[in-house]
């Protein structure tokens, strides 16, 4: 029901835009804005720090574990920060790079036409594509009644069904097509964060807000480093999501260090590499800190472990970048951790090397966080080995998991120990294997509450929906792995106030059109008023009307008549039924005439139709107009603007320019370079970088500057894993479980 | 590595045991599972499991034919549901569901003949601050007459009185709703299914035998629980659409021949039904009044006409059973800059959308308050009639006079939502529940939190004291939750002096507990004055005092449970002490009965239905 009014709504809206050919509502394949599209119709210019854009993610195949990951990466807000300001550059640098550089190369093949007559790819541009006379060549033209029997029809021609919609997105665009890399205009080496930052870049200069990105380059260097995404088959985003960040960390480190080198060089010769976008201030370079990946999802558990030979304790701290948790039937996520921290037994196969009494040893271990992670990433392992089956089976236990969060499984001298946690990434798992099945992710967005991101496919949900996916026996589509970032009580309050109010908000509207739609159905009820039927749809009208700038013209009158003729006509066919004493002649004239006056009815209904129709295009188009030119009035203004501020500030101009492109629906040049104005330089302190060691030393190295947050947070934490161990662990430092773990094989 | 065909990704029928929609109207079932892993074991004994009665899950209704859709993604918002939860009313006179749980000895008052009229109890709180510094620190039972100071909801306002005169001409005759629910030919009930010979099973219900309603899906069904056929409804309502989210009986105006059962749906409707007569009225019709869902209704105590609905957009209504809806539209009042000022502080006020005190009193709703935005879970009634516990989806808990219509207290959870929320008998705590995982007790007078209950594997659903097991000092509270797991707490009024407890609140005492408690203290002459003068005065309340943060963990003491078991296979959702047992009901219809301890001999096959309702009837053998 509501959806049939969203949509009647987003037909009649003036916003919509269908302008060049009179609107046929009934087309099945009538341009109408997805949900996203009419989410985003009151966004304003494209911000330059990403948080407004929402692109889609194209899958080339199972990769969908890849998507979804990136997605919530993405949306971590200070990760989408630090990825893009991670080598620090000056403005005009960055500014120039375009001209020397095919750079940002943002792909846009499949969809020339488009590109061409309408530049400014907002949501209006793009609709004009997914209009069936160009957008669906590929698609046998299906036929209203197909569409509306799914049986009958494959799952893509449901226009409901997912398929369905990411290959409109798909056809829409834009298209993003990352088969190109930058890593040299950033002076790193090509790796996946390279590859990483080049698509969260392309993202953010892009002037749409909507679109799908083609990860190619990105799958290309993934693949080729690891040979276990080579295939095409089915993976875990929990281990991917390990990999990334894993990988991240080491490109970082990795790049700072022969950074540093490279500088000591250049000043040495007096020349430097890369020139045009190398700092070659020492300062900044300094400033960027290498560990931030670290200080977001770096948390520190200390296992403690006691020796039931020598009843000796001994302590050993652990850095983790995410938690993965065993579930229980019917448990919540407060539990699960609960569960991990609980007492372990360490016997028969699993002993303890005890270093006091020497030779393994029975022990009982538990795990405490220590230091809390900015960024808690949860991972429940749904996925479990069985003996019996010799395989991976899913587990679909129902674990339930609040909107915030705190940890009961923390050591007593944790700092923060009450820390406040929100819930606002969930990347799902539907399947019923481990092998198979397909990941989308749900993410709380900044300022547009609650999306699904689906590959190509980006549409807003309720927040209620999140709770969909706590699994259950008859749950296809299971949470699987969770973010939640901190927060504070303050930030919570004030965002359930919002919530509540738009919910409100969302309410009055909502029974505004259920009163109007609910009352004829529900008034036979009770004591039935039949008028009621009448009443409301022609108050209804009315307000169509209402807005109508010319409306009391022609097509009313018919309309009026008509209603008169109706009444006229009534009253006859109740004598009829009454008296029977009328001859059957009679009785077929008035048949006769009935059904002539039926059809002058119709025709004259068909003709009000058409012209309310005609009227409301031409409504349409003079709002369209109106629009445009306050449109223009106000780019103009702003140009002006701009134009003075220009003068001092050199930085805004790149503003100006993507206003006027905005505006005006050209513009040769990309807004790549936007966000650069505000140069990572301020946002760091210059900290003294322990650049003391150097390269070779690279066990050591890798501990240190990982944890620069526990420097600053207090020297309270005890030191790290001892070297010679942490050389050990190099490669997985962080995919921590438990020993008992199951499941990573 | 494994080559195992991919499945299509959205198979057509769900994995393991995909909701096969059924289509055909069942019969309950009764079944009685035994074997030690059916009893409860507690330091009283063992408590054993009875039956399990599963209510049937009635087919969706033909207009509303499953749209089955293959997609788990489907972001189509299915409408607000709730497990069965249950409302129980033993015909016999005996004291109102809230005041009649006093202490161990009132069991046996439940079943004189005491007349209703007169509550237990009250312990007064912050309202009459001097009365409670003498009582909480020795415990000395206040007389049972003090309850009669509350004054009842709307006595001052003569608009309300009018009405309630004309009731007091005829006592003996209740009234009933207007229309017949076997005959309506509404569209929002679908079917009623009266038992075939629900007369002669009227007739022979025992006066002192156990009535129960209880909600299924979109049906909700009347229940001897006594009766040795307890299987068989004596009446099954089907809705079309709607499903009945809560419900409560009056006990107040309860008779041999008359009972007053409210539901609140999912469609924000309510009915007031009377199941002797079959006649029913519907309330907020179309949300005319207020159109979310309602979550948790209950009668005012000692009304026979009031009751309170709580609506999913934070809304708390009163209605009268008796009166017409009428389009509401927030009432702005002779006080309205004091309301302008309660809105400024925004968080510390309720706001008065309707006053009880409002002379426009023709139609409903009597009152309406609201006290955020978020959907409110539960509330509950204080055994002294003054006070209302409400809880909320957004993790807050208040307490709030409504007989004065002014917010007192307003908690956080530890985090996550609440769900549930009740009274101790003697009014002096409150418990509540929620997604914490959490049973946090609560004291009224020293405005704080006492203690948190941390056992249960979820979210916690339901929490109950247990009278029969509460005297002045020592609690007993139940719970259930998520986890399909009912857990006992013993809390005592000495566990508060623990060492632990004590040794923490010293440690930092600064901002901590002791000092609170001294200035909730002196504070509660000042409140007292204030409730003294008029409703204006409410503004005073500074937020500090009427917000109260988070208390972190290492201030509070931890309390073990003293019993924790599974007791379904499904999460729970309901949870009931009755003199001879507990009663536990799930998310998918199953109610189970678990027997008290014998006392002597125990021979554990003896309770069957029959000597159950006998020994209900011979109070304390």
């Amino acid at each position: 029901m509501t959806s049939f009014f969203g949509r009647l709504k987003s037909g009649t809206s003036p916003a919509s835009p269908a302008s060049s050919n009179p609107p046929a509502k009934k087309d099945p394949h009538a341009p109408q804005l997805t949900p996203l599209e009419k989410l985003l119709a009151d966004a304003g210019p494209i911000r330059g720090d990403g948080s407004d854009k929402f692109f889609g993610f194209e899958n080339f195949g199972s990769t969908c574990y890849c998507n979804s990951i990136i997605q919530c990466l993405y949306y971590s807000v200070p990760f989408r920060e630090q990825v893009i300001h991670f080598p620090s550059r000056s403005p005009p640098e960055a500014l120039e790079r375009p001209a020397n550089a095919p750079l940002p190369r943002l792909n846009t093949d499949l969809m020339p036409t488009a590109n061409g007559q309408n530049s400014a790819l907002s949501p209006k541009g793009r609709n004009s594509v997914s209009s069936p006379s160009t957008a669906s060549p590929r698609k046998p033209v299906t036929t209203p009644g197909g569409a509306v029997n799914p049986q009958a029809t494959k799952p893509e021609d449901n226009k409901d069904s997912p398929e369905y919609k990411k290959k409109q997105a798909l056809a829409a665009g834009p298209v993003l097509t990352m088969d190109y890399e930058n890593s040299k205009a950033y002076g790193m080496s090509e790796s996946l964060f390279t590859s990483l930052k080049d698509i969260f870049e392309a993202i953010i200069a892009h002037r749409s807000h909507i679109g799908v990105v083609s990860p190619h380059k990105f799958l290309e260097i993934l693949r080729r480093e690891n040979e276990m995404f080579r295939t095409a088959m089915h993976q875990d985003a929990h281990e991917f999501l390990n990999l990334l960040l894993n990988e991240v960390v080491e490109n970082v480190e990795h790049f700072s260090k022969s950074r540093i080198q490279e500088i000591g060089h250049s000043e040495a010769n007096g020349l430097t590499v890369n020139s045009g976008v190398v700092v070659p201030d020492r300062t900044s370079t300094m400033s960027s800190t290498t560990g931030w990946v670290h200080e977001l999802f770096e948390g520190t558990l200390t296992s403690e472990t006691r020796c039931l030979t020598c009843e000796n304790t001994s302590q050993r701290d652990e850095a983790f970048l995410d938690l993965s948790v065993d579930l229980d039937q019917h448990s919540s996520v407060t539990s699960c951790l609960r569960k991990f921290s609980e007492e372990e037994m360490l016997c028969e196969r699993n002993k303890f090397h005890c270093d006091n009494c020497g030779g393994l040893q029975e022990a009982e271990k538990r795990m405490k966080i220590k230091r809390l992670p900015k960024i808690l990433a949860l991972h429940l392992k749904r996925f479990k080995y069985t003996e019996d089956l010799q395989r991976l089976q899913k587990l679909f236990h129902r674990v339930v998991y609040p909107y915030y969060l705190r940890l009961f499984n923390t050591t007593d001298d944790a700092e923060d120990p009450d820390r406040l946690y929100e819930l606002y990434a969930v990347v799902v798992h539907i399947g019923g294997g481990p092998y198979h099945g397909h990941y989308v992710s749900i993410i709380k967005t900044q300022d547009r509450g609650w999306l699904l991101f689906d590959d190509e496919l980006v549409e807003p949900v309720d927040k209620a929906y999140v709770r969909n996916f706590f699994g259950g026996a008859n749950a296809l589509a299971c949470a699987y792995v969770l973010f939640y970032q901190e927060t504070t009580e303050e930030a919570m309050q004030r965002e359930l106030e919002d919530e509540g109010l738009a919910a409100a908000k969302q309410a009055t509207e909502a029974t505004a059109e259920t009163v109007t739609v609910t009352t004829p159905k529900a008034n036979g009820v009770v004591n039935g008023h039949p008028l009621m039927h009448s009443t409301t749809p022609i108050a209804e009208q009315d307000n169509h009307f209402a807005s109508l700038s010319h409306a009391p013209t022609a097509p009313l009158l018919p309309h009026e008549h008509n209603s008169l003729d109706h009444i006229a006509t009534s009253i006859p066919i109740l004598g009829t039924r009454k008296s029977n004493l009328q001859s059957k002649k009679e009785k077929a004239e008035r048949a006769k005439e009935e059904k002539e006056r039926k059809a002058q009815e119709k025709e004259l209904e068909k003709q009000a139709k058409q012209k309310r129709k005609e009227m409301e295009t031409q409504r349409r188009e003079n709002y369209r107009r109106q629009e445009e030119e306050l449109r223009q009035a106000l780019a103009a203004s702003r140009l002006t603007a701009n134009e003075e501020n220009k003068k001092r500030y050199e930085g805004t101009g790149v503003d100006h320019e993507k206003e006027a492109e905005k505006a005006n629906g050209f513009g040769s040049k990309t807004g790549l370079s936007r966000f650069r104005h505000s140069s990572m330089s301020l946002r760091h302190k210059p900290k003294f970088w322990p650049g003391g060691k150097d390269k070779h030393d690279e066990s050591g190295e890798h501990d240190t500057p990982s944890i620069p947050g526990v420097d600053t947070e207090g020297g309270s934490a005890t030191p790290l894993a001892t070297p010679d161990k942490a050389e050990k662990e190099k490669k997985n430092r962080f995919s921590l479980g438990r020993k008992k773990s199951t499941f990573h094989l | 590595m494994f080559v195992l065909p991919p499945p299509p990704r959205y198979p057509a029928a769900g994995y393991p045991g995909a909701p096969g929609t059924q289509l055909i109207e069942t019969n309950n079932t009764l079944t009685h599972p035994t074997g030690p892993e059916n009893q409860l074991v507690v330091g009283e004994g063992t408590y054993v499991l009875r039956d399990d009665l599963h209510l049937a899950t009635p087919p969706p209704h033909p207009s509303e034919a499953p749209v089955h859709n293959p997609n788990p993604l489907a972001t189509t918002i299915s409408p607000p549901s709730a497990g069965t939860k249950l409302s129980l009313v033993v015909l016999a006179p005996r004291l109102q569901s809230n005041s009649r749980l006093y202490r161990l000895d009132t069991s046996t008052s439940t079943r004189s003949q005491v007349p209703p009229s007169i509550q237990e109890s009250p312990h007064e709180s912050t309202s009459q601050a001097s009365d409670s510094g003498s009582h909480s620190a020795n415990g000395i039972a206040p007389t049972p007459l003090e309850g009669l100071h509350a004054p009842a909801f709307g006595s001052q306002n003569p608009s309300l009185a009018v009405l309630n005169g004309k009731d007091t001409k005829d006592p003996l005759k209740k009234r009933k709703p207007k229309s017949n629910i076997v005959k309506s030919n509404s569209s929002f009930v679908s079917r009623v299914i009266p038992h075939e010979a629900l007369s002669k099973r009227l007739q022979e219900h025992n006066p002192n035998g156990l009535y129960a309603f209880a909600n299924v899906n979109r049906a909700l069904q009347w229940l001897d629980l006594t009766s040795p056929t307890k299987e068989e409804h004596l009446t099954k309502i089907l809705f079309t659409k709607a499903h009945a989210l809560c419900h409560d009986v009056n006990h107040i105006s309860k008779a041999p021949n008359h009972i007053d059962f409210v539901m609140g749906f999912s469609t924000g409707d309510v009915i007031w039904y009377e199941p002797m007569s079959q006649k029913y009225v519907r309330i907020n019709k179309n949300g005319v009044i207020n159109g979310s869902a309602v979550s948790d209704i209950r009668w005012l105590p000692n009304s026979e006409n009031l009751f309170l609905a709580v609506h999913m957009d934070g809304s708390l209504v009163v209605y009268d059973k008796e009166k017409e809806d009428a389009l509401f539209v927030a009432e702005n009042q002779a006080e309205s800059g004091d309301l302008a000022a309660h809105e400024k502080e925004k968080k510390a006020a309720l706001t008065v959308k309707k006053s009880v005190n409002s002379k426009n009193q023709k139609t409903n709703p009597v009152a309406y308050w609201k006290v955020s935005n978020s959907k409110i879970n539960a509330f509950a009634f204080s055994p002294d009639c003054r006070h209302i516990a409400v809880v909320s989806e957004d993790g807050s808990f208040r307490i709030i006079d409504f007989l004065k219509e002014q917010l007192l207290h307003q908690y956080m959870s530890y985090y996550g939502g609440m769900l549930c929320v009740c009274w101790s008998p003697d009014g002096r705590y409150i418990v509540t529940g929620g997604q914490d995982d959490l049973v946090s007790i609560w004291s009224l007078e020293d405005s704080m939190l006492v203690a948190r209950c941390q056992g249960h594997n979820s979210w916690v659903t339901a929490v109950q004291f247990d009278p029969w097991r509460c005297d002045e000092r020592n609690y007993r509270i139940g719970s259930v939750g998520e986890d399909c797991r009912l857990l006992l707490w013993d809390f005592s009024v000495g566990m508060l002096h623990r060492p632990r407890a004590a040794s923490v609140r010293q440690r930092n005492s600064v901002t901590s507990a002791t000092l609170k408690m001294q200035r909730s203290r002196t504070e509660g002459s000042t409140t007292r004055l204030r409730s003294n003068s008029n409703l204006t005065s409410g503004s005073v309340l500074d937020e500090e005092e009427v917000v109260h943060p988070v208390e972190p963990r290492a201030r509070t003491a931890m309390l073990p449970p003293v019993m924790a078991k599974t007791v379904d296979e499904h999460p729970l959702c309901w949870l009931g002490f009755e003199e001879d047992c507990i009663i536990t009901s799930c998310n998918s219809g199953h109610i189970r009965t678990w027997d008290r301890p014998k006392e002597g001999a125990g021979s554990d096959d003896a309770p069957s239905t029959t000597s159950a309702s006998a020994s209900a009837g011979a109070s304390n053998a």
